[in-house]
């Protein structure tokens, strides 16, 4: 109940804040529209050279991509705007304010900022997913969009673990402001299933920066291609990722000293 | 003049060089659309044979040359001037007797390629290694045809900048025009795909339009995939839009410079 209360007095804050720069989110949506309409036209340019992609036909895509703008979504409206705080206040000390409210601290760094006019795009990412799904059509079993939901969930909390632990690294080596700009970097390589990349590039994306993980997986468990024991995998990283990563944060916050000390 | 292009040089390249550690994250940033690109199209093309004509070995030399034409004809111009319009600093730079765009600026544009084209020649290799490309189609005459027009879209493309970054002295909203920029530039210069497997009327536009000049052109002249008089007809292009670009340049700048010192900041 406390941390809804928080959450919603987070949203109205920074509803007020967006409501400065009305011109500004007309112009976002816009170029926003832009971008959803490119991605799109370059579907339908692979597709008119190919029938599938890595065996993943033009439905399948459009869904992976509407699961690749909710992890982007994720990206934008959250990561970037608190990262940014975040490095600021480790800077010029003002972390202290934040530590101070009798609140969790992660919680608190984590919902502190949003990008408000971005949950169009969440609408639109399941608009695409949804749409995706019909176009590809045929087997999808109610248990197969479950299993799609989790893994998505699971899939996000994993990459979100791992902003965590990036940003706690800014505990121990104060001129990591880099910190994020790896996750973002090979955000793209989310767009496309990862079977259709070469081996070295698939690693990565699957082990070192799980981009793939949030959003080749869940589309796998959607075309029924995971055996229960990968599902079950899957959800486990995602839960252990979570613990690890607060563990990492409150190690970390031990470390904190202020910016005058 | 001589003289003062070699102060700025020595200015930027000590500036430039001070954010290295920058450059592994700009070039991996910078990397990994491309190498996309060049999996999902050598995927496509290894499943059937070949995409309408276009080998395996075709799309991984197209995406190897353009990881080097992309970083010759690229520049950073909005992201170094552009707050400087914004928040006034750029008074300082007005009163020296040199442009700040065509000189200062440009230098450290230069400056900052120098440094990710050395940056780049290390990562160029291991992925020849990994992708293995054979560039037996390539020959000497086409690669020196190429630098030219290489130069001359660097030239294009920064002075079109730079009239983006000038419409700051209008408004706030620059970084979005530049993005719808950037769009144009993905459509119509073959970073996403070779023009010619794009639907025919976006070649057909592409032909008469500045981008294909920083991608597609050069690309395709390295690679000898070019008859005589359709080098010709590039090369004129080029000379046009250099042209066009540099008096377009002119009256943005012109112009908006005036604003600047109208509103007094």
């Amino acid at each position: 109940m406390h941390t809804l209360k928080l959450l919603s007095a987070f949203f109205k804050v920074n509803v007020q804040m967006a409501l400065a720069y009305r011109a500004d989110t007309v112009v976002n949506i816009l170029l926003n529209l832009m971008w959803l309409g490119w991605e799109l036209l370059s579907l339908n340019i692979i597709f008119s050279n190919t029938t599938s992609l890595g065996g993943w036909g033009i439905g399948e895509l459009i869904a992976l991509l509407g699961v690749f703008r909710l992890v982007n979504t994720m990206m934008i409206a959250l990561i970037w705007p608190n990262t940014e705080k975040f490095n600021q206040s480790i800077r010029d000390g003002s972390m202290d304010y934040t530590i101070l409210q009798p609140a969790n601290s992660m919680f608190l760094v984590t919902f502190s900022r949003m990008t408000i006019w971005r949950i169009w795009d969440l609408v639109l990412a399941i608009v695409l997913i949804v749409v995706g799904i019909n176009i590809s059509g045929d087997t999808t079993t109610s248990l197969n969009i479950l299993t799609f939901i989790l893994l998505t969930v699971s899939g996000a909390i994993i990459i979100y673990s791992l902003w965590i632990v990036l940003i706690s690294l800014t505990f121990w080596f104060t001129k990591f402001d880099n910190n994020v700009t790896i996750l973002q970097a090979l955000l793209d390589a989310g767009r496309y299933p990862a079977t259709v990349y070469p081996v070295w590039l698939r690693i990565i994306v699957t082990f070192v920066i799980p981009i793939a993980v949030a959003t080749t997986v869940p589309l796998q468990a959607l075309r029924g291609d995971l055996d229960a024991v990968r599902i079950l995998m899957f959800i486990a990283i995602g839960i252990a990722s979570f613990l690890v990563a607060s563990r990492v944060w409150k190690a970390g916050l031990k470390r904190y000293s202020g910016a005058s000390s | 003049m001589f003289l003062i292009f070699q102060r700025l040089w020595q200015v930027n390249w000590a500036e430039q060089w001070q954010y290295r550690a920058n450059l592994i994250m700009y070039l991996l940033y910078w990397l990994v659309s491309p190498i996309i690109y060049l999996a999902v199209w050598t995927s496509i093309a290894s499943s059937k044979g070949d995409v309408n004509g276009f080998t395996v070995n075709d799309f991984v030399t197209y995406y190897m040359v353009l990881l080097i034409a992309d970083q010759i004809t690229s520049n950073i111009v909005i992201f170094t001037m552009g707050y400087k319009i914004q928040d006034g600093t750029l008074s300082g730079e007005l009163i020296r007797p040199i442009h700040p765009m065509l000189t200062n600026a440009l230098v450290n544009n230069i400056a900052f390629k120098a440094l990710t084209i050395t940056g780049l020649i290390p990562v160029w290799i291991v992925l020849f290694f990994l992708f293995k490309p054979d560039f037996s189609t390539v020959t000497l005459t086409g690669i020196l045809l190429s630098i030219p027009v290489m130069i001359c879209a660097f030239f294009i493309n920064y002075l079109i900048s730079a009239s983006i970054t000038s419409i700051a002295f209008w408004t706030t909203r620059v970084y979005s025009i530049n993005e719808f920029y950037w769009a144009l530039i993905l459509l119509f210069s073959g970073q996403f795909v070779p023009l010619s497997l794009m639907p025919k009327v976006i070649q057909e536009i592409a032909q008469y339009l500045p981008f294909q000049l920083l991608m597609y052109f050069p690309i395709q002249v390295i690679l000898g995939n070019l008859s005589r008089p359709q080098i010709i007809q590039g090369y004129v292009m080029a000379g046009i839009w250099l042209l066009l670009a540099l008096a377009l340049f002119n009256w943005v700048w012109r112009n908006g410079v005036r604003r600047f010192s109208a509103v007094g900041a």
